[in-house]
């Protein structure tokens, strides 16, 4: 079978996505485990005119900086329909289709892969930052 | 815009009102030069769903594999993203504007370039062989073009040279391979004909070939597949439709015909092959090369089929083969059994450091190849 890779936007309105890369896991409190609609993971700061960045995640603080990827990406989605007119000529009614749309592409990413630093006073995270066991 | 923060200032990273899991969207890493091939609807993906799924541009194709990350991706979508009225992404209303994640991404999809998987289409095909008794055999399964696009993992210019190599042809929509039988029946015609009609095997006039062979009883499709399998169009020629006979292409089609039902001695084989050569054609054992194997049985020398073309297109499966006909290779009885293979990025040195053992038994012996 084929799998026809659409994109429905069209090439040159193709949107831009943007990607957050951390050596470590983000841990939501658990009375928020449920909620995490608009909940803020942390706050992202530019301090300078150079391309380097700080994370505050909870009580930790995070410097990285804006890479250029070595080889671009697209993001796909994955859309699943029912082809109506094969399922009347079929009588069954598994008959789907996938189709696959780029709905963005991807050039950057904003890296952070050195240790945080623990910033001595905060806010009682939220959402705090867990380093990863392989990490950094 | 997250992509565009000025300096000195901060924008909230927020979980997005639609943040989830979202299996259905999957990053996909590919070369800038496949970029705008993806951006502007030229690829498709193909295969059975027992398949390793590829991805196939109009000439090549890509087998498509996930790598996994174990930091943590987060994914954030252009400020108008969003799966109903609800709009998550960039807000500026607020003091801090806000940029929404709205999955982690496990991992993301690259590309690996890898030779179009033809084998299948020759077993597909070799299903139903069109042979002179076509209307009684004509059952089972036959493929037009879309059906093997749907079955076969191959872009579609491989699939066409897949299909030339094969010397398939399109009957009726469908794509057949000839009953090597048939071909010799047509090709014998044809040069039963050339004699009796003083035509040279090295300008055939395409019209007058067609016109005599159809009233013979063959059809038109066949007898202009039978110059093509064997031969070729002379460019110079003015009026278009000449065509020469290749050396190779009728010796090989003899000599295969010869040892089709076992080996023969060498002195046997030559004899019968010189007899039903054409007189116009030269032939010379070496235009045999990738298609017979000799050796030596006690005094006697043998002859018998090992075609190129039989063998599987993937090196492994090529190399497993060629080791169980024959321990031990030469490279000049070697090099004709595998110049056709394909691995992009291998050379045949890699190849062969990869798949062979190269043992040399003395200083001016010829190094001889073996199985790893």
């Amino acid at each position: 079978m084929q799998i026809q890779v659409k994109c429905s936007c069209g090439a040159e309105k193709c949107p831009e996505w943007a990607i957050i890369e951390l050596q470590g896991v983000v841990e939501v409190q658990p009375s928020f485990q449920h909620s995490l609609q608009n909940l803020q993971i942390g706050l992202l700061c530019r301090p300078s005119s150079q391309e380097n960045y700080t994370f505050t995640v909870g009580y930790h603080e995070l410097t990285g900086y804006k890479v250029a990827l070595k080889k671009p990406m697209v993001v796909l989605k994955k859309i699943k329909y029912m082809d109506v007119e094969r399922q009347i000529d079929e009588a069954t009614s598994s008959s789907s289709c996938v189709e696959l749309d780029v709905v963005g592409f991807i050039r950057h990413k904003i890296l952070f892969k050195t240790r945080p630093t623990t910033l001595i006073s905060g806010p009682q995270p939220t959402v705090k930052e867990k380093i990863n066991a392989e990490g950094a | 815009m997250l992509l565009n923060l000025q300096p000195t200032s901060s924008v909230s990273i927020q979980y997005h009102p639609f943040f989830g899991p979202h299996d259905d969207l999957v990053l996909l890493e590919l070369d800038e030069k496949l970029l705008s091939d993806v951006l502007y609807q030229r690829v498709t993906l193909r295969g059975q769903p027992d398949e390793d799924a590829v991805l196939c541009t109009k000439s090549k194709t890509y087998l498509v594999k996930f790598v996994g990350t174990s930091n943590s991706v987060f994914l954030i979508p252009p400020a108008d993203y969003s799966t109903s009225h609800e709009s998550g992404g960039e807000n500026y209303n607020q003091q801090v504007p806000t940029a929404s994640v709205i999955k982690v991404a496990p991992g993301n999809m690259e590309l690996v370039e890898v030779a179009p998987r033809l084998d299948k289409l020759k077993s597909i095909l070799s299903e139903n062989l069109y042979s002179s008794d076509e209307a009684s055999t004509a059952m089972g399964d036959l493929y037009k073009w879309d059906d093997l696009i749907n079955k076969v993992q191959a872009s579609d210019d491989e699939l066409k040279a897949g299909l030339q190599a094969l010397s398939a042809v399109e009957i009726d929509g469908y794509w057949r391979i000839v009953d090597e039988k048939y071909m010799d029946v047509i090709l014998r015609m044809l040069l039963h004909n050339s004699v009796l009609n003083d035509w040279s095997l090295d300008s055939l006039v395409e019209d007058k070939v067609v016109s005599v062979l159809e009233s013979d009883g063959f059809p038109r499709k066949l007898v202009y597949h039978c110059l093509n399998v064997y031969g070729s169009r002379v460019e110079e020629a003015m009026d278009g439709g000449v065509w020469r006979l290749d050396a190779r292409r009728v010796c090989v089609h003899f000599a295969r015909g010869i040892l089709r039902e076992g080996k023969r001695k060498m002195e046997s084989f030559m004899e019968e092959w010189l007899r039903m050569i054409p007189e116009e054609i030269q032939p010379s054992f070496d235009l045999l090369e990738g298609e017979v194997l000799t050796e030596k049985l006690g005094v006697e020398t043998w002859v018998r089929a090992l075609s190129v073309s039989s063998l599987p297109t993937t090196p492994a499966d090529r190399f497993s083969i060629l080791f169980k006909e024959r321990a031990k290779w030469e490279w000049k009885d070697l090099e004709p059994y595998i110049r056709d293979l394909n691995v992009p990025g291998l050379s045949s040195e890699a190849l062969l450091l990869k798949y062979t053992r190269r043992s040399q038994p003395s200083i001016d012996a010829e190094p001889v190849f073996s199985a790893r």
